[in-house]
């Protein structure tokens, strides 16, 4: 499992949304956690924030979170960033677009603590694999 | 080719998709030139075959509608047969491709799947998954027990009342509609603090846009089953209306249907409308 020390962005257009992901990350033992309310909020901080973990809603206005990570895994400093991609609509279409452009995991709204615990296990997972090779 | 030749086969274009009507007359020559224009007929579209004049289909022409069926099933489309008689499906079965090939009755059959002619009424089939959908996302993600009561039509000049409540426009290329869950104070604090594990005693910024989140939550999960269903229904992103008893008019001038819930922690409302 991730390190409670990792510095955790969550990003979402939605302040409820936001409060429900900082309070299972923070029951999870997350304590370094921050917030965006869009890709391009996001963006800005994880230019100069040194995350260790991306959270980020797909629907969004201004930047979605595709966007955000597709520019992510564009940019040579953040490219090994875990990324997990929240969504209401899990979609085929779009779940595969989601991996064509990189994501690690993505979460399925509504989401208990468990499944998202399951979710960042299986991200950890895949990223120790990526850094390995 | 002969002038005096009855045409062998028509195509109409349409937004969306591509009806080609064939004829009984098929034959080698005009299969060639179709041929040619299989690629431009099919390409990211729905293609409807309309077989209504049809005893049998040459293997050439088999050989076209395989190549218009590879070209749709590459655009995640497809390619549907309507009006099949009995000797065509028998020929079908005899070649060995009776099941490659989708049939439908008729062009309204075939587009319902496409989501380009969806059955709009405010039927149980639409209705059920925003009904599932909400009481699925209010158990997961705010531990609150919700259950349906009776649906019904909302009668003209009838005015629901709520103080907070989200909506979420429903849009698809041949209707459009809205959904809105709309809350009286008390529930929805309950629900709130449920949701986020902090009591909340008034309605403030904090928690306002939690509306939002659960419409979005139910429309999505709904929008997946019906998007299944060929309904079509695009992403879109919810609003909320905050205020005491505010009322919630539909911009429509289709039925409107309400589903009334009940919680532990009080009532709430969920209303469907389509336009026609």
């Amino acid at each position: 499992m991730f390190d409670p020390m990792t510095k955790v962005l969550v990003v979402d257009d939605m302040l409820t949304m936001r409060k429900i992901v900082t309070k299972i990350l923070k029951e999870l033992g997350f304590s370094d956690i921050h917030e965006a309310q869009d890709g391009v909020e996001a963006w800005d901080k994880a230019q100069t924030g040194g995350f260790g973990l991306i959270i980020s809603d797909w629907n969004m206005p201004n930047c979605t979170g595709l966007e955000l990570l597709k520019k992510v895994r564009a940019d040579q400093k953040l490219v090994k960033t875990p990324f997990l991609l929240v969504t209401a609509e899990a979609e085929q279409s779009q779940v595969a677009e989601a991996i064509k452009c990189g994501v690690d995991q993505y979460v399925v709204k509504p989401f208990s603590k468990d499944a998202l615990k399951a979710k960042l296990e299986s991200t950890y997972k895949k990223v120790s694999v990526r850094l390995a090779a | 080719m002969n002038v005096f030749a009855r045409p062998c086969y028509q195509i109409d274009k349409h937004e969306g998709y591509t009806v080609v009507k064939l004829e009984s007359n098929l034959d080698f020559t005009n299969c060639k030139v179709f041929d040619g224009q299989v690629d431009e007929l099919s390409s990211n579209v729905f293609v409807v075959i309309n077989c209504d004049s049809l005893p049998e289909l040459p293997k050439d022409w088999l050989r076209c509608l395989l190549k218009i069926h590879l070209n749709t099933k590459r655009d995640n489309k497809f390619l549907k047969l309507i009006h099949v008689n009995g000797i065509l499906l028998s020929n079908l079965k005899r070649e060995g491709i009776d099941t490659t090939f989708r049939i439908a009755k008729d062009l309204r059959d075939a587009l319902q799947e496409t989501g380009l002619a969806p059955k709009r009424q405010l039927n149980t089939e639409f209705i059920n998954p925003f009904l599932a959908a909400t009481i699925h996302v209010l158990k997961v993600q705010a531990q609150v027990e919700a259950s349906s009561g009776q649906i019904y039509m909302k009668k003209p000049g009838e005015v629901m009342t709520g103080d907070v409540s989200g909506v979420i426009g429903i849009v698809s290329d041949s209707f459009n509609g809205a959904v809105v869950i709309s809350f009286p104070e008390k529930t929805f604090l309950m629900v709130m603090s449920s949701m986020l594990g902090e009591e909340y005693t008034k309605i403030t910024q904090e928690i306002v846009d939690g509306a939002g989140e659960l419409t979005n939550m139910i429309f999505g999960q709904a929008k997946v089953v019906l998007n299944d269903k060929g309904f079509g229904i695009k992403t879109a992103i919810p609003s909320v209306i905050s205020g005491k008893d505010h009322s919630l008019s539909a911009m429509t001038n289709g039925p409107v249907v309400v589903v009334p819930f009940t919680t532990p922690y009080g009532k709430f409302f969920v209303e469907i409308c389509l336009s026609q």
